[in-house]
């Protein structure tokens, strides 16, 4: 019996090549994008499993103290750690890491040149580090490696790096200090690589022992939020109870900082929000995207395994359309094999049973032919989603194999089921006879399935459309500022007084028109304070800052609203602030109409330290995207390099920026030219000195990488399902053109035109595809408003997008029938009305 | 003379060879004929029907209609002049299956861009004439065989053709129904319409003028 089955499945393949490659085409098309986007989702999902410990493992957030109270923080104060080992004995371990900055590494020997490196990864860990996650020694022992206060474990890629073959063990390394000494640490461990699938990422953990000092100074408090907390809670904890238990830890531990530092009590500080503790599972912390400034790792996008996920599934449905569609379109050839069969006694069952069987072999070949497209293509994809996929490792997993063959019996029986039943049904006399309207009993819903499929496709170019669209939206708008051709020199603080003599020399170039100096740029300004209004009721507000010095706002080309810019002669002026507008309107002092009126100038900004310090606002500047355009420009108060009345957070960091003269430099050689001699500058004052630069246009658009990416890989699976329901309307207007040849040929006898007739036959599709469009329009439209959302600065949402989008539509649909067009216009009628 | 055929063949390769199915056919038909087409199977009647009707090409010879070389005619040309001359009626009826009765009719007077107004007046007259005003909202699969032809004839003849061409005719009908098919016929022939039929019959050929028999693509 199975050796019939199989028998007839082969010679109807063979018969009917068109629709055997239309099939397979389309499968293994469908099921590729499926496996490609199904590694991606597995990927995403499965970070930092490979921690032995790894469910009992637990982050600890606190909300964002610094701006909105409700939204989750990833990172806590150095005491959160002490608090919860004394209040919580459910924790069997508790550890805290820090992120260090970037730090200049080197390996010197005398007589030898330096080894000398940016270490963008180097974090403080506590000894019992390496109690609670499992990250692999090569060499060195976990326990100890972390305990002495000159104690550095490094990663092998790292070592390889500063050591080649040589034994890192016991060597040391050299790590430059914010006052530009270098201090010695001595290598205690060597870590396999971290794996890539970690939310923790890093080359170097240097022992926070090593942080004494400053940890017995400022260990107590609560503002300092460069650390992650993280536990290990024991076996069979409760983990709601535990959550309910510590959050009586913050109102204990953390009143004394807001009294001593902000000279405010616990409620003042708080504001009356809670200052609520969470417990986040490690396995939950990559894909949760909600807590902010988690230094340590990469963070997924939940919203993009969300997506794909669903592009995922709808182009394995796309494709199971097609196979439905293309198998109850030929029914009306594969009938008379169903009447006979009838005629001689088979079942409906056994006919189900061949109509499935024969579905699932096309999904096998497809399967097969599309494991190894996916790992032909799996490169191409790892490079643009800047992944690490991998389709044989998958292969080693017993569970994978399972579901490879459950997905083939799944997907077989679901794009078999529907011919199958319809197929089945017909009823022997009538389809012997010949009289079947088969093609007309299934037509509504295949057209259904049509329309469903070309929605799919349509509204995927409608959003792909769009996203690209706000892309060159928010690369192209006024930021308030001049980006392009601004040179960023970093590591100026290292330069120590040397510093200035760099910048003359800049100065004095022909090629630069403004250079400046500055602690944090644009798109990277992280740091803040609580600012008040002088003498105002308001409580103090968390307001970003950053220290410059004038003519680095010239280089910006910022407008002045009010008011001046610093003034190097004026010595009173590193007291002084200038704010943007939206400063201005928090503090009170209303929007730029009414400077005429009522001037900020002059006015005074208090700051919440002990002394309540004042600064004099100096100028007011026109407000500019000083962060990722994502957000909305908040306030801003500029402080003066000098001003040392406000704690400077910069972590050190400082840059020379330079405007370039688009005169002198014309090209990318003159670029690179200009860039060299000023490396050769910098290397001649300190050869130690890392030499780095940047342009401040690249730095705004790689804040959209992340979002490029999606676009990309958006892209191409539009196009995937655009082929697919392409191939899927190929065929069927095959199907089509064999049914109605006939009287398409009648219609040519009374004395229809061919181009009357290829009007008419494609006006079948094109009515089909304008209803997609209006759907699809609809869908889109919600769509790309709710992705909108996330952007402070949206695109409009134009028509004429959707009429494009139409319009390709309609010309895809009409090349794509154009074949059978043709083919059924200028088909002689004498063939087709011939009787027999 | 209404038309006029001069050493028309046809033939097609087959295995290298030339088979021919027309073979110096020499035809000529005059306004008012009722000419009848014999001879067995495969004998070549609707092959010559179908050039007769331009509705298929010939290899050699030269057709004539109504003054106009058909051999030496454009593509577009030949068409304009079957549409406007020339109404087919064929064994199978063929009738579109999603057009009602009224719409089939319609048909070949939307290709020859008559105004609706006009389409109108002429459907609803041939609908009366040929007494199936009852059926017109009714669709082919609704009707009987000799409905459906009857439907057919009306469908010929709506544009006004000098000249009716058919293909066994009542092929697919029961002898009462064909009888009644062959009546029409003859009724339309007496007010001048010029018809060539193919028949295998002989009680149908009787309805016709002039009987010119086929033989392996030759008149005999």
């Amino acid at each position: 019996m199975f050796k019939n089955y199989f028998k007839i499945i082969w010679r109807n393949m063979i018969r009917q090549k068109q629709f055997a490659f239309l099939n397979i085409v389309g499968l293994t098309l469908g099921i590729t994008t499926c496996f490609i986007i199904g590694l991606y989702v597995y990927d995403e999902a499965t970070y930092d499993t490979f921690h032995e410990k790894g469910d009992r493992i637990y982050r600890v957030n606190q909300p964002d103290i610094w701006g909105d109270w409700n939204n989750q923080y990833a990172s806590s104060g150095p005491n959160l750690a002490v608090a919860l080992r004394a209040d919580a004995p459910e924790f069997e371990q508790v550890t805290r890491i820090l992120d260090m900055g970037a730090k200049t590494v080197r390996k010197h020997t005398d007589g030898e040149e330096n080894i000398i490196f940016k270490e963008e990864q180097y974090f403080a860990a506590e000894e019992n580090f390496f109690e609670i996650f499992s990250f692999d020694f090569l060499q060195g022992d976990p326990k100890t490696a972390l305990k002495d206060p000159t104690s550095i474990v490094i990663t092998q890629e790292t070592a390889e790096r500063y050591f080649g073959d040589e034994n890192p063990m016991q060597k040391p390394l050299q790590v430059r200090q914010t006052d530009g000494s270098w201090k010695t640490f001595t290598i205690t461990g060597v870590l396999a690589n971290v794996p890539t699938k970690s939310h923790l990422q890093f080359n170097i953990l240097a022992s926070l022992n090593s942080l004494a000092g400053k940890m017995k100074a400022d260990g107590w408090l609560w503002v300092w939020t460069g650390f992650s907390t993280y536990g290990l809670v024991k076996e069979g904890v409760d983990i709601t109870a535990l959550t309910q238990k510590i959050q009586a830890i913050p109102p204990k531990w953390a009143a004394a900082t807001a009294e001593r530092i902000f000279n405010q009590s616990y409620e003042e500080f708080t504001a009356g929000n809670p200052w609520k503790l969470y417990l986040e599972p490690l396995a939950d912390i990559y894909l949760s995207n909600s807590p902010g400034f988690h230094f340590f790792g990469p963070n997924g996008n939940p919203l993009y395994v969300k997506l794909f996920s669903a592009i995922g599934v709808l182009i394995l449905v796309l494709c199971s359309i097609n196979f439905m569609n293309l198998s109850t379109a030929r029914s009306s050839k594969r009938a008379k094999e169903v009447g006979i069969r009838k005629v001689l006694g088979s079942e409906r069952k056994r006919l189900i049973t061949q109509f499935i069987l024969e579905s699932t072999l096309f999904v096998l070949v497809s399967t097969l032919l599309a494991l190894l497209l996916t790992q032909l293509f799996l490169n191409g994809f790892n490079t643009i989603a800047e992944k690490e996929l991998s389709l044989i490792a998958m292969f080693a997993d017993p569970v994978f194999l399972v579901i490879i063959l459950s997905f083939i019996v799944f997907l077989g029986v679901l794009a078999g089921s529907y011919p199958a039943f319809y197929l089945s049904g017909f009823r022997p006399i009538e389809t012997l006879k010949g009289k079947l309207g088969a093609g007309f009993k299934g037509k509504r819903m295949r057209n259904g399935l049509v329309v469903f499929q070309f929605t799919i496709s349509i509204a995927l170019i409608i959003c792909a459309f769009f996203v690209q669209k706000q892309l060159a939206f928010t690369s192209s708008m006024d930021l308030g500022l001049i980006k392009n051709n601004v040179l960023q020199i970093h590591n100026i603080e290292q330069l120590g007084t040397n510093d200035q003599v760099l910048k003359n020399k800049l100065e004095s170039n022909a090629a630069f028109t403004h250079v400046g100096k500055s602690y944090g740029v644009p798109p990277n300004v992280w740091s803040g304070d609580r600012y008040k209004a002088f003498e105002s009721e308001n409580p103090a507000m968390n307001l970003s800052d950053f220290r410059t010095e004038g003519d680095y706002l010239e280089v910006l080309g910022v407008e002045f609203l009010a008011g001046r810019n610093f003034d190097p002669e004026r010595k009173n002026d590193k007291y002084g602030v200038i704010l943007n507008e939206e400063a201005v309107k928090i503090l009170g002092w209303g929007p730029k109409e009414t400077y005429a009126s009522n001037s900020p100038i002059g006015k005074y900004v208090e700051m919440t330290n002990e002394n309540e310090d004042k600064l004099e606002v100096l100028g007011v500047v026109k407000d500019f995207n000083f962060n990722s355009v994502k957000e909305k420009i908040t306030p801003l108060v500029i402080l003066h390099q000098h001003n040392d009345l406000v704690w400077n957070y910069g972590r050190g960091r400082t840059f020379l920026s330079a405007r370039l003269n688009p005169e002198a430099v014309k090209n990318t050689r003159d670029i690179q030219i200009l860039i060299d001699d000023i490396k050769e500058e910098m290397t001649q004052m300190d050869a130690s000195i890392l030499f780095e630069y940047s342009f401040m246009d690249q730095e705004f658009e790689n804040t959209f990488r992340a979002e490029e990416r999606m676009a990309t890989v958006l892209n191409i699976f539009t196009l995937l399902a655009l082929i697919i329901a392409c191939l899927g309307l190929f065929g069927l207007a095959a199907f089509s053109a064999e049914q109605r040849i006939k009287e398409l040929g009648i219609r040519k006898v009374l004395g229809a035109k061919a181009s009357e007739l290829a009007l008419l036959f494609s006006s079948e599709f094109t009515k089909l595809i304008l209803i997609s469009v209006l759907l699809a329009s609809s869908i889109a439209y919600f769509l790309v408003d709710e992705w909108l959302t996330n952007f402070a600065y949206r695109t409009s949402i134009d028509i004429w997008v959707f009429t494009l989008a139409a319009l390709s539509a309609f010309v895809i649909t009409i090349l794509t029938v154009c074949f059978q067009t043709i083919r059924v216009a200028m088909a002689n009628p004498v063939e087709s009305l011939r009787t027999e | 003379m209404l038309l006029q055929l001069n050493n028309i063949s046809k033939w097609v390769h087959s295995g290298g060879q030339k088979v021919f199915l027309l073979k110096d056919i020499n035809f000529w038909v005059h306004e008012g004929d009722f000419i009848t087409i014999m001879g067995p199977s495969g004998s070549g009647k609707s092959t010559l029907l179908n050039v007769i009707g331009m509705l298929d090409d010939f290899n050699e010879g030269a057709y004539t209609f109504l003054e106009e070389p058909v051999h030496q005619l454009k593509e577009k040309h030949r068409a304009n002049l079957y549409k406007q001359y020339i109404g087919f009626v064929f064994q199978a009826y063929h009738l579109i299956d999603e057009l009602t009765v009224r719409e089939n009719l319609e048909m070949p007077l939307l290709y020859k861009k008559q105004s609706a107004s006009e389409r109108k007046a002429l459907v609803a007259d041939t609908l009366d004439r040929f007494n199936i005003v009852g059926k017109k909202d009714l669709f082919p699969a609704q009707l009987s065989g000799g409905q459906q032809q009857l439907v057919g004839v009306a469908r010929a003849l709506i544009a006004s053709p000098k000249l009716i061409l058919a293909d066994e005719p009542t092929g697919n009908l029961n002898s009462k129904q064909g009888e009644e098919i062959m009546e029409i016929f003859k009724e339309l022939n007496s007010q001048g319409v010029t018809i060539i039929q193919v028949t295998h019959s002989e009680k149908n050929a009787a309805y016709g003028s002039r009987i010119i028999k086929l033989l392996d693509g030759r008149i005999e």
